[in-house]
Formats: C-alpha cells, structure tokens, sequence
C-alpha cells in the first residue's frame, strides 16, 4: 500500500472518529480553568446513554418535564459550561473567539450574532446535515459571565426558547422590555 | 402539651392511624428536609427519624393541628442538628458561602436554582423561608415552630427575600439596561 | 399546599417562582413502609428502659416463635437493603435529571436572550427609520 493511500487511510480514520465525538465544540483548557477564577460555575455533560438515562426520571405528569423529555428524545448530547465571576474582564475575548473559531467551518451557519458594548455579545451558531438541524451552539460572552451550550442532535428551537420560561420562571415579556437605547450597537444575520 | 390523650379523644393517637398520619405528612416532612438539606438521602434519613419520634410521642398529641405543628418543629430542628454534625456553622447571611461545584451541578437553573440559594443561607433564614414558601405559614406560626421573636423572624425573611430577589432577577437573564 | 391563614398570595414574581419552587415534594416511593420497617425493628433507637424490658421478654418467647421473629429480622434487613440500593439509583436517577433540566434551562434562556435583543434591535431600527420619515416630511 503506497503511502499516500495509508495516509489517505488514516485522515479518514481521524476524520470518522472526529464525526463519532458528539460534542461538537471543544472547551480549551483555558476556558476550562475559568471555574478557577468564577464565583460560581456550572459544568454539564450528558451525552446520548446519560440523557436517555436521565429523561426517565422526568416526570410525565409534570407538563415542562414533559416537554423536556419530548425535546430531549434524539438528541445526541448537551454540553453546558457557565461561568460566573464577581468583575469583568475576567475572560479574555481570545478565548470566546478560540470557542466561535470551533463553529466556522463547513457545516454551521450563524444564525445570530448581537453586539452589545453593556450587555455582551450573543452567538448562536446551527448545524445542519442533510439540510436538517442537527446541532447548535450558544455563545454568550457577557461582562461577567461566559456561557456555552452545544447541543448535539436535532431539536425544535421553540420550544428550547419556551424552556427558558418555564420551570415556574416567568418568560421574558416583550411588552415589558425597556425602550430601545441608541448607543447600542447590534448586527443580526 | 405533655397531657396524656386517650385514643377515644384523638383517633391519630391509635397505632391504626400512625399510618394515615405518615401518608398525610410523609410530603410535607420530607420536602421541609429536602429543602433544607438538598440533599434525598439525608433529607429520608431525617423525615424517617422524625416519624420514629412521632411514634413514640404519639399519644401526647391532642389533635391533628397538633401533630402537624409537631412535626414542622421536630423537622426544623432535625435538619439544623443534622447539618451541624455534617457541617461547619453558618456564617452570616452576607458571608454565606456558595454552594460547592458539585451540588451547583445537580440543581437545575432558575427554579431550582432559587432551591439552591435558598439551601445556601444560614440554618434559620433558611428554614423560615421554607416554612413561608413551602407551608404557607404566616410570621407568627414561624415564630412559635422555630421558638423565636415575630420580629425576628421578618427581619430574616425580609433579607432573605431580597438577597433571593436580586440573585433571581440576575439568573433569569433579562435584558437589563 | 395548606394554608393556615386568609393572606392574600403574593403577585411579586420572586415570592411566586418562590412558591413554585419550595412546593412539596412526594416522598421517595415505599417510604411509609421504609418507616414501618424501622418501627417494627426491635432496634437500638427506642429508649433504654423499653429495651431493657423487650431484652428480658424475649427469654419467655418459645423458641420457635423467637426463631421466626429472628428470620423477619433477616428479612427487613435483606428489604433494607434492597431498598436502598432503590433508593440510591433513585437519587443518582434525580441528580442527572436536574443536571438535565439545569442545562435545558440554560440553553433556553440564552435563546431568550438572544431573541429579545433582536427585537430589540429590529424596534430600535424601526424608532430610527420612523423619526427619519417624520423629518423627510418636514
């Protein structure tokens, strides 16, 4: 076998053991030593065995664990890091764009990306495969505090965003929102 | 409070109905527990104890008011003596430490991540909070389970309510300006 | 959720997630007999003096009821174990559903976040182009 075959060979390997990770994005160790420096930190790893596992315990009676065991039924995995510090600039922008630089290549699309000078900065990247979702990451890089969420499989947004209400929390209300300032700056692909 | 009580005048006093006692408040102590201890297993441990001990005193208790007065006292003080032989004391309500990474793990957001504010605040505070959100009990019920000044008993629930207020509004991720 | 007094609930948000997330708990399933197994033990919890006196009453048992009292002993020990070990999975099987919903929550409100800065951009936008237009007119 010629060596460019085995080469050939061995990239494919690589590239079928890359695909066969769930997670989609990986933490840089600096990132990761941000628990270190944070007030208070959440770390989740579920892959796909674990959230089966853990989805049987949601209650059908109960109806948002109802929809969270409806939402989590295909998917491959849920990876979430938050980090929560007592000042700002406890993270450098270096390593929020090590974590975007992760979700540019072929295959995701950025959905959103807002700039805020006071409020941070909100990615939120799509993966799709076969034209269907198959993956999404949540960057959002506020002044005190960094979050990423990689979820790995396919999932409907909507009720994802309805979960942010639920629980017993109130959802956010547009009504209620302040008027809009003029200093802000944004861009929304 | 110490009077002896035939089963004839309170039937919760027949060992027959120990078991409808346990059904009724099985929840109530164990969630008293939960709440306090963030903890399941110990949070059993204890509200297992508690209805031991409720056994044994069963028929001191006059009436069902009784018994559950009773038992939210004899839970309240459970759970404070069984942090105090797992755990160093509390600090002030300014000083209270987070929760370590591995419970900050297990609990969800928002919701439950008012559960978990709610287990990091000192003994008292904490239990006055869950008497008041859990049992719907008003100051002056609190005061008398917990054998403590009405005034008392607002004050840390004022503060607590605002440390949990202004910890809550953060973690809800509104759009602040 | 008993109440034992006519207050008016609170509407202040706090006070109702509050509510909702110190609401009871059932207890973990089989616990009522869990209980029953430990009054029915004759264990080291009860007082001295009743133990003294069940100790000098078992020697007037005879033997083959003492010998049966003996293998419920095994037995509720064996049960308690088992039930245990239910209860641990039980608790680990809690532990990784909050971890669950703890992220699902995360996620969700980041999306929130996401979508409420959006509209409030696009609102600033329209402000923006409305107060132009209304200048063009003058």
């Amino acid at each position: 076998m010629s060596m460019r075959k085995i080469t050939k060979w061995l990239l494919t390997l690589l590239a079928f053991t890359v695909t066969a990770r769930a997670q989609d994005v990986k933490i840089p160790p600096d990132v990761e030593k941000l628990s270190a420096k944070a007030k208070e930190t959440v770390e989740v790893t579920m892959d796909g065995p674990m959230l089966r596992w853990a989805s049987k315990f949601l209650s059908a009676d109960d109806p948002d664990e109802k929809k969270a065991a409806k939402l989590v039924a295909d998917l491959k995995g849920i990876y979430v890091r938050s980090y929560e510090f007592d000042k700002e600039g406890e993270y450098s922008a270096a390593e929020v764009e090590a974590l975007r630089s992760q979700v540019r290549g072929p295959g995701w699309s950025k959905v959103v990306g807002v700039r805020s000078v006071r409020e941070g900065d909100v990615d939120v990247f799509f993966k799709l495969q076969d034209d269907k979702m198959a993956g999404i990451v949540i960057i959002s890089a506020e002044p005190k505090e960094l979050t990423i969420v990689n979820i790995v499989g396919p999932l409907d947004l909507d009720q994802l965003a309805d979960l942010g209400g639920e629980f017993g929390i109130p959802k956010l209300d547009r009504k209620t929102l302040p008027k809009p300032q003029l200093k802000a700056q944004g861009e929304q692909k | 409070m110490a009077e002896l009580i035939s089963a004839e005048q309170f039937p919760a006093a027949a060992e027959g109905d120990f078991a409808g006692i346990v059904r009724r408040y099985q929840a109530m102590v164990y969630s008293i527990a939960l709440h306090f201890l963030a903890d399941p297993s110990a949070s059993e441990e204890v509200a297992q104890d508690v209805f031991l001990q409720l056994h044994a005193n069963l028929s001191r208790l006059k009436s069902e008011e009784h018994v559950k007065f009773w038992l939210r006292k004899v839970t309240s003080h459970r759970c404070i003596d069984w942090q105090r032989r797992r755990r160093p004391q509390a600090v002030s309500l300014e000083d209270a430490p987070d929760p370590p990474a591995l419970n900050r793990v297990e609990d969800p957001w928002l919701s439950r991540r008012l559960r978990q504010l709610v287990a990091s605040l000192p003994e008292k505070p904490r239990l006055i909070v869950i008497l008041r959100y859990q049992e719907d009990m008003d100051a002056e019920d609190i005061a008398e389970v917990l054998a403590m000044p009405i005034a008392t008993v607002k004050s840390h629930l004022q503060r607590s309510l605002a440390m949990l207020r202004e910890k809550a509004a953060r973690a809800i991720g509104e759009v602040t300006i | 959720m008993s109440a034992s007094n006519d207050r008016p609930m609170q509407a202040e948000p706090t006070e109702s997630a509050l509510r909702n997330a110190l609401r009871r708990r059932e207890a973990p399933e089989g616990f009522a007999d869990r209980v029953w197994a430990r009054v029915a033990e004759p264990d080291s919890r009860k007082p001295i003096g009743t133990r003294r006196e069940s100790w000098l009453r078992i020697f007037a048992v005879p033997l083959a009821r003492w010998a049966a009292a003996a293998a419920v002993c095994v037995a509720l020990v064996v049960g308690g174990i088992y039930y245990r070990n239910v209860q641990r999975e039980r608790a680990q099987g809690e532990a990784a559903k909050q971890q669950l919903i703890l992220a699902l929550r995360i996620a969700g409100s980041k999306l929130q976040v996401a979508k409420s800065k959006i509209h409030q951009i696009n609102a600033n936008r329209v402000a923006t182009d409305q107060s132009e237009s209304h200048e063009e007119k003058e």
